[in-house]
């Protein structure tokens, strides 16, 4: 599986009322370029931080599928915050991590994920999913079978892909489209 | 012995009057979140977050996470306040400047002010030194926390954090709390 296919597969099978919080790099950009839409945030900076993100919105949006699209060396970085997913356990939070093994966003250096065992390290915190994918047919129907969380996808891809996508850069306008685009839940009256 | 108490958090069950002072106004000033990572200088503030149902309080592991899940918590509609050792805002500070400050995310930061004058631990001092200028850096509002009005200073506080939309730091020295 290639990144787009991935990113195609994840954002064409989720539904248009769940929220995205994509990771930092090639993800974001590839996303924001082919299926921009205001229930995005695209993490551009802060590496690490869209699991972080999406706990937080997850936490407090309990009636709101929140969707985390990481990659392994992100999550790789903010290890510490599976723990905490695992600790609080929300059911609305599906994260998934598009696995290159590598800083693909960089020069594809090698990260660590050959050897972390991500699904098992999921398991063992405390979420109620995993799945370990390397083909679309597999990843959409992972993701067709979540039914509780905090579930783990974790989607392994090849190296390689476009990097030429434009960047996010009106990120006020994004949170506030963003923060419209959820204000019926926020009200209740999308429960 | 009762058995109903938690194990947690003990040595913060001495009263501060200008801790619940201080709760009181994060109340009204709309806090339905908070996240962050243990300071003993903050211990009267994090055991009134525990304490108190209406809010929400997801503990960190470590600094950035805090930034992270309360983002989340503001994008969702709360009123987030982290709270956090000066040391952990160095850890933070890339997050702070490269998330909440280009989403123009405001989030009230309750940090300890470790390494400033009469400091025992030379871990602190590098960070103490370069805490405030850090935040004048980033050009970001702080308030060192000497005696105030805390009633008038937090209540400016959380208006000028609206008004510019913009990340804002109480810094709050050992002894604040007497």
């Amino acid at each position: 599986m290639k990144r787009k296919e991935a990113i195609e597969t994840i954002m064409t099978t989720i539904e248009p009322c769940d929220v995205v919080v994509s990771t930092t790099g090639l993800i974001s950009r590839e996303i924001f370029e082919k299926f921009d839409s205001d229930r995005n945030i695209y993490v551009t900076g802060s590496m690490g931080l869209s699991s972080s993100i999406g706990l937080g919105l997850a936490v407090s949006l309990t009636n709101k599928m929140v969707v985390v699209i990481d990659g392994d060396a992100s999550v790789l970085m903010n290890l510490g915050s599976i723990v905490t997913i695992g600790n609080k356990r929300p059911k609305n939070l599906l994260h998934i991590v598009i696995d290159n093994s590598a800083y693909g966003s960089c020069s594809e250096e090698e990260s660590m994920s050959g050897s972390a065992n991500l699904d098992r390290l999921t398991t063992d915190v405390g979420y109620r999913y995993i799945q370990i994918v390397s083909s679309q047919e597999d990843l959409k129907y992972a993701i067709m079978m979540f039914r509780k969380g905090p579930g783990f996808i974790l989607a392994k891809i090849e190296l390689g892909g476009r990097r030429d996508f434009k960047r996010p850069l009106n990120l006020v306008e994004i949170k506030n489209r963003f923060m419209l685009f959820l204000t019926p839940t926020v009200r209740g009256e999308q429960l | 012995m009762d058995t109903t108490r938690s194990a947690f958090n003990v040595l913060a069950d001495e009263r501060s009057e200008k801790a619940d002072k201080l709760h009181r106004l994060f109340l009204e000033m709309g806090v339905n979140f908070v996240s962050g990572v243990p300071c003993g200088v903050l211990r009267h503030i994090i055991k009134n977050f525990n304490d108190d149902g209406t809010i929400l309080h997801i503990p960190a592991n470590r600094e950035s996470e805090a930034v992270g899940l309360s983002a989340g918590a503001y994008l969702a509609g709360k009123t987030p306040v982290i709270y956090m050792q000066n040391s952990g805002l160095f850890a933070a500070s890339n997050d702070i400047a490269s998330l909440l400050v280009p989403y123009a995310i405001p989030i009230f930061f309750t940090v300890s002010y470790r390494g400033c004058t009469g400091e025992d631990a030379v871990q602190h001092l590098t960070t103490g030194r370069a805490t405030e200028p850090l935040l004048k850096s980033f050009g970001l509002s702080f308030v060192v926390f000497e005696g105030h009005n805390i009633d008038i200073l937090v209540r400016s506080m959380f208006e000028e954090m609206h008004k510019v939309k913009l990340p804002i730091f109480l810094l709050l020295k050992r002894g604040w709390q007497k």
